[in-house]
């Protein structure tokens, strides 16, 4: 456990060092005079300023759309004309020897299950995309697609978590969190790693999803809450006027500066810089979340109608805004996609309910940061935390099961090849008939283009230094590079 | 974090080490004698050992590094890695030189390089002739002869010579090797505050304060004692300690995993409080929690106690195969049985023989097997005094005796029913009226003997004797609270090695057994179960367990630990800075029967606790990170003291010990944060107040004002919890509601008693004329907030 003490230690030598011990009433001077973004640069200290990745870097930041339980790439990208001529054959069983699948146990059939959605080729690339997507369908000469995904686990908090952390065991940073770590933020205003939330629930896991792990909490995501404050106790108490609040604020600050000129304890010169952060996050937040600036073209683009009312759409203009803001990696929740069949998650309504929430959304993001010229250091990923299978499951109503050996995510931006399709699945979509894409070379290849090596990036617990991508060899996915 | 960082700066450990070695005699100028323990190991182990090391499946070129014998043998090429005496002719020195791409070592790719210094010391150790020792961890401490008294004292130090404890004499010694002098004795009120906090996680009130200065104009000494006594006879104190355990223990209210339902375990806390508050012998401690089922008649609170087990997660989601997620929670309760007790990373032989330390993949199932004998049921008990078996035996036979009484009147039930009038109706309870309404032939026993008490039985007096009583037995019985604890099956089941720790791909059969680089497992008879278990672990043979628990209680009182790498003592763990201390204090710990409560006493009373915790220019140059303890350090308080901090101070803290877990209020919304929508209805009266040590912790919803001060999650095994220092944070003590509550009960008591009054039950010391200039500018409630969020006041110092 030397991470403690060596995060620490940038601090300590930050004040120490550059700054001298009457730091206290120094670090202090922008806080009531409004927040210039030099200055505060200049003071934002310790273990999140922004650091130069060691490596040359195609992007600065991430946004992750993640559709919580897992999008049925067979009804949206992964065309297979041969699964809709044997529909409802049983699936040959040279394909399942050796297979584990969830719900092992209950009455699903486990027979061929043809998609009924109307698959069409789009733009220059030709890619596939069903009729769920009309809007991704035309912006997917901008996208790049692996169809090839593969993952270890497949039941839902489990396999959350190993998108997120690239282990299912507890206790491991989130993707987020080791960028955080590893580059600091750019936003003096802002947590360097923020998460929003979309849907009819949470995603399953719950913040473990976006935990620091054994990084310390610095790092952990901050959700930006759909309702009242957008960051928890972000709001001045409402018997306490404005005046109050930055004296307040002004008090704390001299008497821990006094404190830390009598103790000498570098902790107090970054608590004062805390309170800083905290001062002005009571304003960016609100700042950010404040859409009235934005243009009526702005809103219709991302199909925004009521500006106030949370959405995936907002939270998806929201990412924007965080992106323009220098906020390092924003992840956006959006359930649900586990569609099993039954009454409240087949494949017939709730596929097409649920892409609607998100497709336009989708597109207007991707040209949205394109013609503010974001999208060329800003990496958009799209997917969930596993895909699901060829074979239906019929319960009262079509669906499918959980399925981990291909399924389709796509990315753009950040030097990603725009119009290009990686991976290539078997005649029924089942497995890759080519290369698998795992979690890990995912991980890695995200890494790579922040301009880190993914074997570089490591924390010591317990003796081992642990890293995003794990013990397995893991490779960056050159060919979907440019 | 960079692993070039890492090269050129090391890990703190490593340069503690090297600063220990060099601070009296330059790298150049003597000849130091290199020991392969604090030397060579450290070195072998980071940057070799993963390919030629214990594990053999992994092990590259048939070489091995960690044994003399392995490191000497002749390889491939003819040539020997080690030759003792001879670095020239060591082919290891060689290929660490080497920049051939494919010959240097460690090899391109790995991301490691080693350092001159580190080349140099491999050298010098290969020249002084190779010798290698067993791991110190693994080795029986011993304790040896305490140090005299260093000769070189100074005034600061003379000053605390009536306080000087063994602890000291080691402590000083090496100090005095260095040049450096102690710190001396904090001020009386930090002091106090700081001994309070640590032993109860409350501060001092005012009067203790006063009572504690008056005491000391006399004796300063003796008034400390008195203190330290009184505070380890707190119940507080099992509060304050019992966190550190349910930290070890992964203790949290619900299920984890996505489901997250709340579950009934604060039996087996309050029983953890109990131990800890009785002193508990840590042996005894132990073996109650790991194997309290496999005692001879065991008591509900020995069953009770095994509950360190059963809060392991369990997931409820659909689709799951139970067996996989039973066997991820026996896989937990192997790896933290290794981390809390043996210091050890035995989960890392989960997969694979470990990389590092002597535990095979085998040896890591056959601890497996003594978890997975299990069946996981749910104990119910009720208060002491009541004997529910006799209870229910009772309720039954009055029950009998009262439906033949029913039966034999069915007669008068009858009249009874058909002449009731709708005003009589109207004057029955609800429930009667509800059986009324149900069909004669439909009515249950229950259904017909509660008619018959609300009608002609209501007149019987020998009915209504049966009656009253069997409800009262019923309120008692129903009055029972659930735990969660563990119970050994009849017949065991089947273990066996898992190939790559895959649940699906079981490989040779396993019994149950402990590693072969620790002392012989002693089976009382016949196959070993957990008990035996248990009993090795606290076996006055074991080497670890001793190290690990007092090693583990010092970090709390310090910052951290003799070994900082507290929950791994293996080979790629830190080497203890004071390796004589420890052992002495694990050795000592042993003698004096486990008492963890003379392990406090003993920490706290020694001269190097006392310290004042003032940075010191010397030591920021000699010593920046304090591995020699030549003074005390600030620590923020943990997540549930700062709450209990600000409620104190601000008089609303209840007193109130154990029971079922309470719900202060939290902010809105943060339960939605979840896959489920959990309800979080607001404790009304002083349960609102009561100590975060009972606030109900749901693992994927966690109450937001403890996971920001960084409270573990309960996912797993936390020995060490990280401190941040956080802009939510100061977010959570400025806005948070709850904070807010405090603070306006704070300005009451400003406008009552004065500023100081209140300053001083933050800080327990008088504010200076700055600090009360700072603070009169400001209005009650202001003062109040800023009180509560001054740094002062959230940590020990």
């Amino acid at each position: 456990m030397q991470t403690e003490n060596e995060l620490k230690n940038q601090t300590r030598r930050h004040f120490f060092g550059e700054c001298g011990m009457g730091v206290g009433s120094m670090a202090l001077a922008s806080l009531m005079a409004g927040s210039s973004t030099a200055a505060a640069t200049e003071q934002q200290s310790g273990a999140m300023a922004a650091k130069a990745p060691p490596f040359p870097a195609r992007a600065k930041r991430v946004i992750f759309l993640f559709m919580a339980g897992g999008p049925s790439q067979l009804d949206m990208f992964d065309y297979k004309p041969m699964l809709n001529k044997l529909s409802g054959e049983p699936m040959p069983q040279s394909f399942l020897e050796g297979k584990r699948f969830a719900f092992m146990n209950s009455s699903h059939r486990t027979n061929l299950l043809g998609t009924r959605r109307q698959f069409r080729q789009h733009g220059d690339c030709g890619a596939w995309v069903s009729d769920v997507l009309p809007h991704t369908a035309s912006i997917v000469d901008k996208l790049t697609f692996i169809k090839t995904c593969k993952t270890d686990l497949f039941n839902h908090a489990p396999a959350k978590l190993f998108m997120n952390t690239g282990s299912g065991q507890f206790g491991r940073p989130s993707l987020g969190s080791w960028l955080t770590y590893g580059l600091g933020s750019e936003s003096t205003d802002l947590p360097g790693f923020v998460v929003l939330q979309s849907g009819p629930r949470g995603p399953r896991g719950g913040s473990v999803l976006w935990s620091s792990g054994m990084l310390p909490t610095t790092y952990q995501g901050v959700p930006l809450r759909n309702k009242g404050e957008p960051i928890l106790n972000l709001t001045t108490p409402s018997l306490v006027t404005t005046e109050q609040q930055e004296d307040v604020f002004r008090a704390v600050r001299e008497l821990n500066a006094q404190r830390l000129a009598l103790t000498g304890d570098g902790e107090i010169a970054t608590r004062i810089n805390a309170y800083e952060m905290a001062y002005r996050m009571q304003t960016s937040a609100p700042e950010l979340m404040d859409t009235a600036g934005e243009t009526k073209e702005t809103l219709d683009l991302y199909g925004i109608k009521d500006p106030g009312e949370s959405s995936f759409a907002r939270n998806c203009l929201l990412a924007r805004r965080l992106a323009e803001r220098g906020v390092r990696f924003v992840q956006l929740y959006h359930t649900n996609w586990d569609h099993h069949g039954g009454p409240t998650e087949n494949l017939e309504e709730h596929l097409p309910s649920v892409s609607r929430d998100i497709d336009q959304p989708c597109m207007a993001l991707i040209r949205d940061l394109e013609q503010r010229g974001l999208l060329e250091d800003t990496i958009v990923i799209w997917g969930g935390e596993f895909g699901r299978t060829p074979m239906g499951e019929v319960r009262e109503s079509t669906g499918r099961n959980h399925h981990i050996d291909a399924f389709t995510m796509w990315f753009a931006g950040g030097g990603f090849k725009p119009g290009v399709s990686f991976g290539e699945t078997d005649e029924f979509g089942f497995g890759p008939v080519d290369q698998a894409v795992p979690v890990r070379d995912i991980h890695a290849t995200l890494l790579h283009q922040l301009g880190i090596s993914h074997e570089r990036l490591t924390v010591r617990t317990q003796g081992l230094d642990f890293r995003l991508t794990g013990v397995l060899p893991a490779r960056v996915v050159n060919e979907v590079l440019s | 974090m960079w692993r070039s960082d890492l090269m050129l700066c090391p890990p703190p450990q490593v340069a503690a080490v090297a600063a220990l070695i060099f601070l009296t005699c330059g790298p150049t100028v003597c000849a130091e004698e290199i020991l392969y323990n604090r030397d060579v190991r450290p070195i072998l182990s980071e940057n070799c050992f993963a390919c030629h090391g214990f594990d053999h499946a992994t092990r590259e070129a048939g070489l091995r590094l960690d044994t003399p014998e392995g490191a000497a043998a002749k390889l491939e090429s003819g040539m020997v890695a080690i030759k003792p005496g001879s670095p020239e002719e060591s082919e290891l020195i060689r290929r660490i030189l080497s920049s051939d791409h494919g010959e240097m070592m460690p090899p391109e790719g790995t991301g490691k390089r080693l350092t001159k210094e580190q080349i140099r010391i491999l050298s010098s150790w290969i020249e002084q002739g190779a010798e290698y020792e067993k791991h110190w961890a693994f080795l029986k401490p011993v304790k040896a002869d305490l140090p005299a008294s260093p000769p070189n004292r100074t005034d600061i130090q003379q000053s605390v010579e009536s306080v000087e404890t063994s602890i000291d004499l080691f402590i000083q010694t090496l100090l005095s090797e260095k040049n450096l002098q102690p710190s001396p004795e904090a001020d009386r009120i930090t002091l106090l505050r700081r001994v309070s906090l640590d032993l109860t996680g409350l501060p001092p009130s005012i009067s203790e304060v006063e009572e504690f200065l008056t005491d000391s104009e006399s004796n300063a000494e003796a008034a400390y004692e008195k203190v330290v006594d009184r505070l380890l006879r707190s119940p507080a104190h099992g509060e304050r300690w019992g966190r550190w355990w349910l930290d070890q223990a992964r203790y949290a209210d619900s299920n984890g995993y996505s489901v997250d339902a709340p579950r009934q375990i604060w039996k087996y806390r309050d029983w953890v409080v109990n131990a800890l508050n009785r002193d508990m012998p840590f042996d005894q401690f132990t073996i109650e929690q790991l194997a309290g089922d496999l005692l001879p008649e065991p008591t509900d609170d020995q069953r009770i106690a095994t509950g360190f087990h059963r809060n392991t997660q369990i997931n409820q989601e659909g689709g799951i195969d139970p067996e996989q997620f039973r066997i991820d929670s026996v896989f937990d309760r192997v790896a933290t049985t290794g981390t809390v007790w043996l210091g050890l990373t035995i989960g890392c032989a989960q997969c694979h023989d470990h990389k590092f330390d002597p535990i095979l993949q085998k040896e890591y199932y056959q601890l497996f097997a003594f978890f997975n004998n299990q069946d996981e049921p749910t104990l119910t008990v009720y208060d002491s005094g009541i004997d529910a078996s006799a209870l229910t035996k009772e309720k039954k036979s009055l029950e009998q005796i009262m439906d033949e009484q029913v039966t034999a009147s069915s007669e008068s039930l009858a009249m009874w029913e058909s002449g009731l009038t709708d005003d009589q109706r109207r004057g029955l309870s609800k429930d009667v009226v509800k059986i009324l309404e149900t069909d004669k032939s439909k009515r249950n026993a229950v259904q017909s003997r509660n008619l018959f008490a609300a009608g002609p039985g209501g007149s019987d007096e020998a009915f209504q004797k049966s009656f009253t009583r069997a409800q009262q037995i019923e309120r008692v019985l129903s009055g029972g609270v659930t735990t969660l604890v563990m119970k050994e099956m009849a017949s065991p089941r089947k273990s066996t090695v898992f190939t790559q720790g895959d649940f699906t791909r079981p490989a040779d059969e396993v019994s149950c057994g402990t590693p072969s680089a620790l002392p012989p497992l002693q089976a009382s008879a016949g196959s070993v179960n957990r008990l035996d278990l248990a009993r090795w672990i606290v076996s006055p043979e074991n080497p670890l367990t001793a190290r690990v628990i007092v090693n583990r209680v010092w970090q709390q009182y310090f910052g951290r630990g003799i070994v900082e790498t507290d929950n791994d003592f293996g080979l790629q763990g830190s080497m203890p800075t004071h390796p004589e201390l420890l052992d002495w204090l694990a050795v000592d710990f042993m003698e004096k029967g486990w008492s963890l409560k003379q392990l406090h006493r003993q920490i706290v009373m020694s001269g190097t606790y006392r310290q004042s915790s003032r940075a010191r220019a010397d030591l920021a140059e000699k010593d920046p990170d304090n591995y020699l303890l030549a003074r005390q350090r600030r620590l923020r308080l943990d997540a549930e003291i700062v709450r209990d901090v600000s409620l104190s101070a601000s008089g609303l803290l209840s007193g109130k010990m154990g029971g079922p877990p309470v719900y202060p209020p939290i902010p809105q919304g943060v339960m939605s944060l979840g896959q489920a929508n959990r309800e979080w209805k607001v404790s009304a009266g002083e349960d609102r107040y009561r100590r975060g040590f009972y606030t109900f912790v749901y693992r994927a919803t966690p109450p937001p004002s403890m996971s920001v001060f960084d409270a573990p999650d309960g996912y797993s095994t936390c020995t060490r919890r990280v401190r941040s220092n956080t802009p939510l944070q100061a977010l959570a003590l400025m806005n948070d509601t709850a904070f807010v509550e405090f603070a306006e009960a704070l300005a009451k008591i400003i406008q009552q008693d004065g500023l100081e009054t209140a300053f001083r039950r933050c800080t327990s010391r008088l504010p200076s004329l700055e600090e009360v200039a700072v603070l009169k500018t400001l209005d009650s409630l202001s003062a109040a907030r800023v009180l509560l969020n001054l740094d002062e006041t959230v940590t020990r110092e």
